[in-house]
Formats: C-alpha cells, structure tokens, sequence
C-alpha cells in the first residue's frame, strides 16, 4: 500500500538547539501512528513540519505523495495541543467555517458538520454556542471539526489530555471508526495506554531523535518480562536463578520482600520459578508480567525522563 | 483568495453578532440626539422660573424687564416678571429681609410657584445699584438678562436727561464695518463659509481615518490574540497561507468599521438634508469635486492597510491584554501627533511643517487627508501614495513570517523570535 507520510532524515534546529534530530518514517495508508514521547521529545514540531508550517532545517517530509505539505492542506484534519473553537460560534458554524477553509462550500460543510454532530450524540447542542457546551462536549466538537471535509490524513496533536476517562473512551472510538472509514491517523501522546490499546505503528522519541519505529508488539518486545516474588526471602537469594537479568527490591509494608526479576530475552519463566521453589524459599505469592509499552519506552529512551 | 474571504466573512460576522458592534453603531446618533435634545428636554421639563423687581430709584425699571422677558411669538419665556409679592418696604434692607422665605421656599406666591429671584435696586449715589438675590446661585443667564435690560433703561434715562436721543446713540453703537473676505482660491473671489468647506471636509476625514485606524486596530490585536490563546491559529494555518489569513481579518475588520463609518455618514448627511438641504448638497459637492471622494478613498486604503498590518502582526505576538499594551505604547504616542496637526491644517494646509510631516510614513494618510482643501499636486499624491504602498509592502514582507512564528510561538513576546523570524525570510 502507497505510504501516506514519508519522512525522510528531517532535522529542525532553532539556532544551537536541535528540536528534532534526523528523523525518518513511513506510514502506510489507513493506519493508526502513535507518536510517543515526553514533553519536550519533538512531538509537535514533526507534526509542525508534516503540516507545513514550519519548514525542516533539513531532510524531506512528503505528505499524500506531494513534497509541499500546503497542496494537500484540504485533505488533512489538524487539531492542535490545547485546541480551542470559537467560543461564541455554534458548533455547527464552526464546523461549517473549518470546513469552507478545506475546500467545502459553506453550506456543504454546515451539512456535514451536523451530520457528525447527530451521528456522535450533539444533535442538541449544534446551534448552542460553544461556550455553552462542558469542556467535554466541546472537545468532541473540536475532534469532530477536524473531519467535516472527509480528510485523507488526519493528525491530532495530544488529543486525549484534559478528557475524563469516558471521554478517553469515546475519543478512542472515534479514532477507530476514523481509520476504518480508510482515513489515515496520527496522534501524539505521552500517556501509552491509548497507544497500545489503538496504534497499528508506534514511533517514539526522547530528546528529538527516534528511538523506536514499529509495531507495539515489537516495541514491547524492546522490554523484558518481569517474575514478581513476593515472601519472607533475603533478594540475594534468587541473584542465580536461572535467566534473571536484574533484581529490584523492595520491603513490604506487612513484613516480607517483593522482587521484580527481569529475565533475559527468550529466558522461561519456569525454571527461575522452578529453582527458587527447589530451594525452599518462603515465595508466597508470583506473578509473570509482558512488558507494557510503558517498559519498552524506558528501556528504549534509557530513562525517557527529559 | 476564496479563503480569504471566508475569513473576512467569519470576522465580520463575529463582530457584528456583537453588542459591541450596535452600540458603536449607535454611539454617534445616540451622542447627537443627546446633544440637541438634552439640553431642550431639560428646559422643557423646569418651569418657568418667576422673577421679582422690587424698585426703589422710581425710574420703571419693571417696565423695561418685562419687555425683555417677553418671549418671541411660539417660544418659551426665559422667566416670568411677577407682581411683588410684599409690596411696600421701608427700604431695601427690609426688602430683602421680607422676601427671604420666598427664596428658601418658605412661601409661594399666589399662584402657587416659587419665586427663583428677586433684584433689589436702589439708588447709589449717580448710579443705580442692583441686589441680584436668588435660590440658585449659578443663576447667571437670568442676572445677566434683567440686568441688561435695566441698565438699557437706565442709560436712555439719563441720555434723555442730557438731551441725546437714546435711538440715535444705539445707531452709532452698533455701527460696524462692512468687512468681506478674498481670496484667489475662493469659487467667486468673495470667500463664503461653502468655500471653507473643503478644508473642514478634509479635517473631518483624517479624523475619522485617526478613528478608523485605532478602532480597526483594537479589533484587529483582540481578533488574532483570541485565535492564538486558543490555539484556532494553528488550524488556520494548517488551512490557509498566512497573507490569506492576515488579509481576511483585515478585510473583515475594514468591512465592520466600513459599515459603522457608512451608518453615520448617512445618518450626517440625512440630517444634513432634512435641516439644511444647502448645506448638504454643498457638502456633496465638496466631496465630488475634483475627485475628492477618490483622493480620500486612496488615502483611506492606504492608511488603513497601512496600520493593519502592522497591528495583525503585533497581535500574533500577544497572548495577554498585558503584553498587548506594552507592544502598543511607543505605537500610541506616534498616534497622538496626527490629531495636533491637523487641526492646523484649516488655516494653513501649506504650512511647511505640515508638508514635512505629511512624508513621514505613519502619519502620511492623516496629515494628506487632512490637506485635501490645499490641492496638493499631482506628484504630491502620487509620490505619498508609492511611499505608503512601499511601506505597507515592507510590512507586508516582514508581517508575513513574524506572523506565522509568533502564532506558532508560546509564552511571552520575544524581541528575539520576530528578527529570528525575519532574518530567516531574508536569508537564502
């Protein structure tokens, strides 16, 4: 399938500081890209860059096939970080304004602007003003305003902060339905649960360099599994068991040590749990976790805190 | 293009949905009525004040203040003449002590209203004296009125005592030259108030451009410092250019106070009409002649454009009213010059100094507006007009980056993002 983004060996750099650092990723058409990072990784810029603008300091993003991101301006949806809407506007004017900016008629846009409003449960709120609306509301308004025109690409840049966990849900939903309709979506994030629960690809990055690009399975697979031990032990106890990496220790509050014991890649879980039972440890409860993308970032980023 | 007028479209829209929009609308018909009728309702609604002469000198003095009172046919009296209310006094001193209660309202004369003042007067040695006592100290126009009236008659008094007749003195005095006013640029070489007309027609619209101009700009910085808090900037950008953007607020803008400035020309000029039908068609004229409509329409685009530009980008840069004014300070005492100097511009429109300031680029619309009744040359006006086109395109080539890095720009102004931003536009 043709790629919709192609980002190619970009740089931006603001004088002596480097936001974003050789970057290069493709995303297939009709996917789901996370775009992972903590504040300050050069989230929003490559999103900046990917819109157009503002333009890299070097390297090459073609964005629906054209090297010029501001010719394919009507077939993308950008909401931005801390996104707002005319607060004395109606939805539906809103979404009808939005949308004769990307190439609708007014009137056309108004249509459609209502028509996601019914499907998505605003119906009755599509001619109150915005500012009538709770933040919840208006924030699916804002999401919903970004597809009137049908967008081939749509990017969201953090689109789930400030919403309650319903509104997560529902915003997760939403972005499912958007990519199965066959519209290609970016989002960027910094909390890892949406990522995992929605992404087909995930790119992370720490500090303006990529430090990952695949699947999420790929990059959980970056992490490693973790036993859990919990009992009445000495930590230097289970220092040899078979396929341990790294023990972290920590006392419990009614007596008795939890370990977490992260095996080596490919290592079985059984024989550590296998040899630490044949030793006769006191091991009163266990527990094998998979590496969350939470791990894979930590590992990936060595530390991840900018 | 398309967007750019969708833009303005929005603009206009938002601001005239505004109550903000109708009360500008009807600041000027509003204040004007207020004005006129105020004053005419206020007197409308006090009665008409009762006045007392009490005369001691003998000389008919009563006489003489009725006829002064005495209104034109269908106006109202300025104040009634009332019989004395405690006649026969001992002297003034017993006059003014017995029609004290009347003044502080203790007692009402007989038909029930108060007595507002009473003049005392009194021989004082060869001249008459006059006690002015009244419940309202700022009653001058009233003192003045009856005590012009008696000093008429006391004066024709004692000019008949000397044998002068009284008529042939008024004759003299008021006696003036018959002074007229020439001049070669007057339409009939006698210079009338129509030939005067131009010059304030001229003053009145680089006043109303001053007004335009600071107006458009609030609206403008409010506008783009709105869409910026609320990040609405960023999805305009993804959506259009930025001289698309820049171009539909200006617009926009110039279409609100466009229609504001046309709701009260008409307004002016409706009642022009209907209270002067000469004076309104004079006014027409002043405007059509020579083409004077298109001379201030250049000047008026011009300037506009001008101070638009520069207000949309300084907006870009704010996110706060705070950081707003502090951008805008040094901005509004350039503007407080204009107004100074255009009221001079009626009397001497050539004067050298205005000339100069006329070439200075932000004061350029105002001070050629405000010239128009000199008829400045031809080069004149087209070397100001190239002159604003240049600076407006200067701005236009620095607006254009600073706009889009201070939208995309967080926190507080940085003097240092906007040359950033612009050195990146002139570099390679």
């Amino acid at each position: 399938m043709a790629a919709a983004l192609d980002v190619q060996g970009v740089t931006k750099r603001y004088g002596a500081f480097t936001a974003v650092n050789d970057l290069s990723f493709e995303l297939e058409a009709g996917k789901i890209l996370g775009f992972l990072g903590p504040n300050g990784a050069g989230k929003t810029t490559t999103v900046r860059m990917i819109l157009g603008l503002i333009a890299p300091t070097a390297g090459r993003v073609q964005v629906l096939g054209e090297d010029d991101p501001a010719r394919v301006r009507n077939r993308i949806g950008f909401l931005p970080e801390e996104r707002g809407l005319y607060r004395r506007m109606s939805p539906v004017k809103a979404m009808a304004f939005l949308a004769s900016l990307k190439g609708l008629s007014t009137a056309e846009g108004g249509r459609r602007g209502r028509d996601l409003l019914v499907r998505y449960g605003l119906a009755e709120f599509a001619d109150k003003p915005i500012k009538s609306l709770s933040k919840g509301m208006a924030q699916k308004v804002q999401v919903l305003s970004t597809l009137a025109h049908n967008p081939e690409l749509v990017i969201l840049d953090e689109p789930f902060s400030g919403l309650d966990p319903a509104n997560q849900q529902a915003l997760e939903d939403l972005i499912r339905e958007i990519a199965a309709g066959g519209a290609t979506v970016i989002f960027s994030t910094h909390v890892m649960q949406h990522a995992e629960r929605l992404c087909d690809q995930v790119l992370l990055m720490a500090r303006g360099k990529k430090v990952f690009d695949g699947t999420v399975e790929a990059a959980r697979s970056a992490a490693p599994r973790t036993l859990l031990l919990e009992g009445e032990f000495a930590a230097d106890q289970l220092s040899d068991l078979p396929g341990v990496a790294e023990l972290t220790a920590e006392p419990m509050p009614a007596g008795g040590l939890r370990v977490s014991a992260a095996l080596n890649r490919g290592a079985p879980a059984q024989e550590a749990l296998r040899e630490a039972f044949a030793k006769g440890l006191d091991i009163r409860r266990f527990e094998l976790r998979e590496p969350q993308l939470h791990d894979a970032f930590l590992v990936l980023t060595g530390g991840g805190a900018e | 293009m398309i967007r750019l007028l969708r833009i303005a479209r929005r603009e206009y829209l938002a601001y005239v949905r505004t109550p903000g929009f109708w009360l500008s609308l009807l600041l000027l018909p509003v204040g004007l009525s207020t004005i006129v009728i105020a004053p005419m309702a206020l007197n409308h609604s006090t009665p008409v004040p009762r006045v007392a002469v009490i005369d001691f000198t003998g000389e008919q003095l009563q006489a003489a203040v009725a006829r002064a009172l005495a209104p034109a046919p269908g106006a109202r009296a300025q104040a009634v003449l009332v019989a004395d209310p405690q006649p026969a006094y001992a002297d003034p001193a017993d006059a003014q002590r017995r029609i004290q209660p009347y003044l502080r309202g203790q007692k009402v004369l007989p038909d029930g209203e108060p007595l507002e003042a009473a003049a005392i007067v009194h021989p004082s040695g060869d001249t008459v004296a006059v006690d002015f006592w009244s419940r309202n100290i700022g009653a001058s126009n009233l003192e003045g009125l009856i005590n012009r009236a008696m000093e008429r008659q006391v004066r024709a008094d004692r000019l008949k005592s000397l044998g002068i007749d009284p008529a042939a003195l008024d004759q003299v005095e008021n006696m003036a030259l018959d002074v007229s006013d020439f001049s070669p640029k007057a339409a009939a070489g006698r210079v009338e108030i129509t030939d005067q007309l131009p010059a304030i027609a001229g003053l009145a619209m680089g006043m109303l451009l001053w007004m335009v101009v600071l107006t458009g700009a609030g609206m403008l910085l409010n506008s783009v410092m709105e869409e910026k808090t609320s990040r609405i900037i960023e999805v305009l950008l993804s959506s259009a250019s930025v001289p698309e953007i820049m171009g539909g607020k200006i617009l926009g803008v110039a279409c609100v106070t466009g229609t504001i400035l046309l709701f009260w020309i008409s307004i002016a000029l409706g009642v022009a009409a209907i209270r002067s039908p000469p004076l309104a068609g004079e006014l027409a004229h002043v405007f059509l002649d020579h083409g004077r409509w298109a001379y201030f329409a250049l000047y008026f685009a011009g300037g506009y454009l001008m101070f638009a530009t520069l207000y949309v980008t300084i907006g870009a840069f704010c996110e706060t009213a705070r950081e707003a004014q502090t951008l805008l300070g040094p901005m509004m005492i350039i503007m407080s010059v204009p107004p100074i100097f255009m009221s001079q511009s009626i009397g001497h429109p050539d004067a050298p100094l205005l000339k100069t300031l006329t070439w200075i680029p932000l004061f350029t619309p105002f001070m050629m507006a405000a010239r128009s009744a000199a008829d400045p040359p031809l080069w004149e006006i087209l070397a100001t007009a190239a002159l604003m086109a240049s600076v407006t395109a200067l701005e236009l080539w620095v607006a254009v980056p600073a706009f889009k890095a201070g939208a995309l720009a967080t926190g507080r102004f940085d003097i240092r993002l906007l040359f950033r931003s612009v050195s990146r536009h002139a570099g390679p």
